[in-house]
């Protein structure tokens, strides 16, 4: 009864998000094999918890104390930088990892929630960094317009797309989407304004009140690494991200996405918009990848055709795969693990896509649903809110009423 | 083969007032592609009334009540629903307005437990109140159901999954079901079960029932008026008398 008690407490929450993240901590800081050891520990004591439900009661535990999880994750989520001090190369994983977290957060409502498997994810992270490059260096616009209109214009981008491939279904969407992916690298390539082949440098980079993100900063006498700041920026980014994520994830859209995902006409037969829930997967999607492309431009300073080629949308894919699809929680976990397992097998390039490609396919043999799986939603919260309801012809009383009458007939 | 839908319609049908009208198909014509389904199809639907459309496989039957739901568009023609004309209203829309389908089609989901199935049905209802006041009624009627809550709904027999769809239809209270081949691939005795839940639902809820069936006898046994559909038109309609006794179902396309 105690043990009930105090694995239901709050504690329990901040003491999960203290061990996932001492656990990222250590996987970042140390030597790759160690690091791949901690993640293969990691993800073999998770399949052994997984034999009691433990990963379902521990994402209860974080949905029923919502403010305590998302509260010391963002507390730890800011001190952690500091914890990296001047190790330049682990800051610049750490700050990867985050924002293809976001990215993935965005093809996880195509992928995941609506099941629209779209290989252009890299595509819309490229707008929205072609955008802010357009947007500073051509323009000498302040970046932050550049982030704004890079959202904006991805998710323009994600409705234009969205709009034809409402009635392509399963590979055929996804052909269409490869092609899209393939279209814009070839674009952005052959396309003298924004550089062609060399793509852009010298990326304003972003400022915070003039207070510059990307510079050494010395705290209490100890020199930080240059991407510190941004990395900060980019947790906060996250946390919003993901707060905003789960609060669709329990929407009566999200309901109607997870529908549509498992029966389009039963959907449609529920009344259901199915088109409108097929494009605001899209619109949020696509607005999700410009972000993390907009942040990605902070923190390289250059945008390249090669950045966003269709390697780093099968990238993004295989996060989510891995992550699990149609959970928030998990598909940022995904991406923080492949992420950190591609940048630390950069030393011997060679294997690189050998040992990703394995860790894929053992993960997919094991575990197909991915670390933590795809949930049905929880329809008691339908209700909750007091959603606009469609009109009715007839009133249902005037039903009845008609049944009393042709009962006393 | 003699075409008798454009006969004068009955005195009976005549008199019935406009605000009885509950469903009117007007010319209907509805094609994929190149490949007609339904031609001039005519049919009307009186509130608190069972009506039954029967028809051979491929005669139409499942096209009539996609394009009534509007999951496939009519060429020509009017549907009227309540005085509104929903001939070009989304699907969701005309669910909202007051139609459910129960079928084998727009079937169940079998990965989530029959509680939740029966909670998604009711998407359109607001009130948290009346949905747990739904679900109960739901339960009575359905006892079947009740027994298996928790279970998923892909380990339900095929007559539970039946009785599943009809129950999801059931809590949004339409004024009008419309039910696709409810006998499906079920036991006799579990059709006869669902005949029985059909009538009940139609005389203590005043429920109006669109059948669409092949089952002749169970149909008719249990509905107000009928319509024969052969190969995209009506072909013959009257009161289940009429059609016993016409010689129409001795061809033996139609039985």
């Amino acid at each position: 009864m105690k043990k009930n008690k105090l694995l239901d407490s709050p504690f329990a929450v901040i003491f999960c998000n203290l061990i996932l993240f001492l656990l990222i901590y250590f996987t970042v800081m140390s030597e790759y094999m160690i690091s791949l050891a901690i993640i293969a520990a990691v993800i073999i004591a998770i399949l052994v918890v997984n034999r009691f439900d433990l990963i379902n009661k521990i994402f209860d535990l974080y949905i029923r104390h919502k403010k305590t999880a998302l509260i010391s994750a963002l507390v730890l989520g800011i001190l952690y930088p500091f914890s990296l001090t001047d190790n330049v190369y682990v800051a610049h994983i750490a700050t990867l990892a985050v924002i293809y977290g976001i990215a993935c957060l965005g093809l996880n409502f195509q992928m995941g929630s609506t099941d629209m498997t779209n290989f252009a994810p890299a595509a819309f992270m490229g707008i929205g960094a072609y955008t802010v490059g357009i947007f500073t260096v051509k323009m000498g616009f302040n970046p932050w317009l550049g982030m704004l209109a890079g959202v904006v214009f991805s998710g323009v981008f994600g409705f234009l797309i969205g709009l034809p491939t409402l009635k392509t279904k399963g590979y055929y969407l996804s052909l269409v989407t490869m092609a899209i992916q393939l279209a814009f690298t070839e674009l952005v390539r052959v396309w003298p304004y924004v550089g062609g082949d060399d793509g852009m440098s010298g990326v304003q980079r972003y400022k915070l009140f003039g207070f510059e993100l990307y510079k050494r900063y010395t705290i209490f006498g100890i020199r930080m690494s240059p991407q510190i700041p941004y990395l900060l920026l980019c947790i906060v980014f996250l946390v919003i991200c993901t707060y905003i994520a789960m609060r669709v994830y329990f929407s009566r859209t999200g309901i109607a996405m997870n529908t549509v995902a498992q029966d389009e006409i039963a959907a449609m037969c529920m009344g259901m918009n199915v088109s409108r829930t097929k494009l605001f997967a899209f619109v949020i999607g696509g607005m999700y990848c410009g972000l993390a492309g907009a942040l990605f431009v902070g923190l390289e300073g250059y945008v390249g055709p090669a950045t966003y080629n269709f390697q780093k949308s099968l990238m993004l894919i295989c996060m989510v795969i891995l992550g699990g699809m149609d959970n928030s929680i998990g598909v940022v976990l995904g991406a923080f693990v492949l992420a950190i397992i591609t940048e630390k097998t950069r030393d011997f390039a060679d294997f690189q896509q050998l040992i990703y490609g394995a860790v894929l396919v053992i993960m997919l043999i094991v575990r197909p649903d991915g670390i933590i799986p795809w949930r049905v939603r929880n329809h008691d919260l339908i209700t909750k809110r007091k959603p606009k309801i469609l009109e009715r012809f007839k009133p249902e009383e005037d039903i009845a009423e008609k049944a009393q009458l042709k009962a006393e007939v | 083969m003699i075409r008798m839908s454009s006969m004068p319609i009955s005195e009976e049908v005549m008199k019935m007032s406009k605000n009885d009208l509950l469903l009117e198909v007007k010319d209907l014509y509805t094609s994929y592609g190149r490949i007609p389904m339904l031609m001039d199809v005519s049919f009307r639907l009186r509130e608190g009334e069972i009506c039954t459309i029967l028809g051979a496989n491929g005669a139409g039957k499942t096209t009539l009540v996609k394009t009534i739901l509007g999951m496939v568009k009519a060429d020509q023609g009017t549907i009227t629903f309540l005085d509104k004309d929903i001939t070009n209203l989304p699907t969701h829309k005309r669910v909202a307005g007051g139609i459910q389908v129960s079928s084998a089609e727009t079937g169940t989901f079998p990965k989530m437990t029959v509680e939740k199935n029966l909670r998604l049905g009711a998407y359109n209802i607001d009130d948290k109140n009346l949905l747990a006041e739904r679900l109960e009624e739901a339960y009575e009627s359905f006892p079947v159901l009740k027994e298996r809550l928790q279970q998923k709904a892909g380990t339900l027999s095929g007559g539970e999954r039946t009785m599943l769809a009809l129950a999801r239809a059931y809590i949004n209270k339409p004024a009008l079901l419309i039910m696709d081949e409810p006998s499906l691939g079920l036991a006799p005795i579990v059709v006869d079960e669902v005949f029985r839940i059909v009538k009940r639902l139609n005389q203590e809820n005043g429920m109006s029932i669109m059948l669409v069936e092949q089952n002749v006898v169970k149909s008719l046994g249990v509905s107000d008026y009928g319509y024969i559909i052969q190969k995209g038109q009506i072909i013959f309609e009257g009161s289940p008398d009429e059609i016993r006794d016409s010689a129409i179902l001795d061809n033996p396309v139609m039985s």
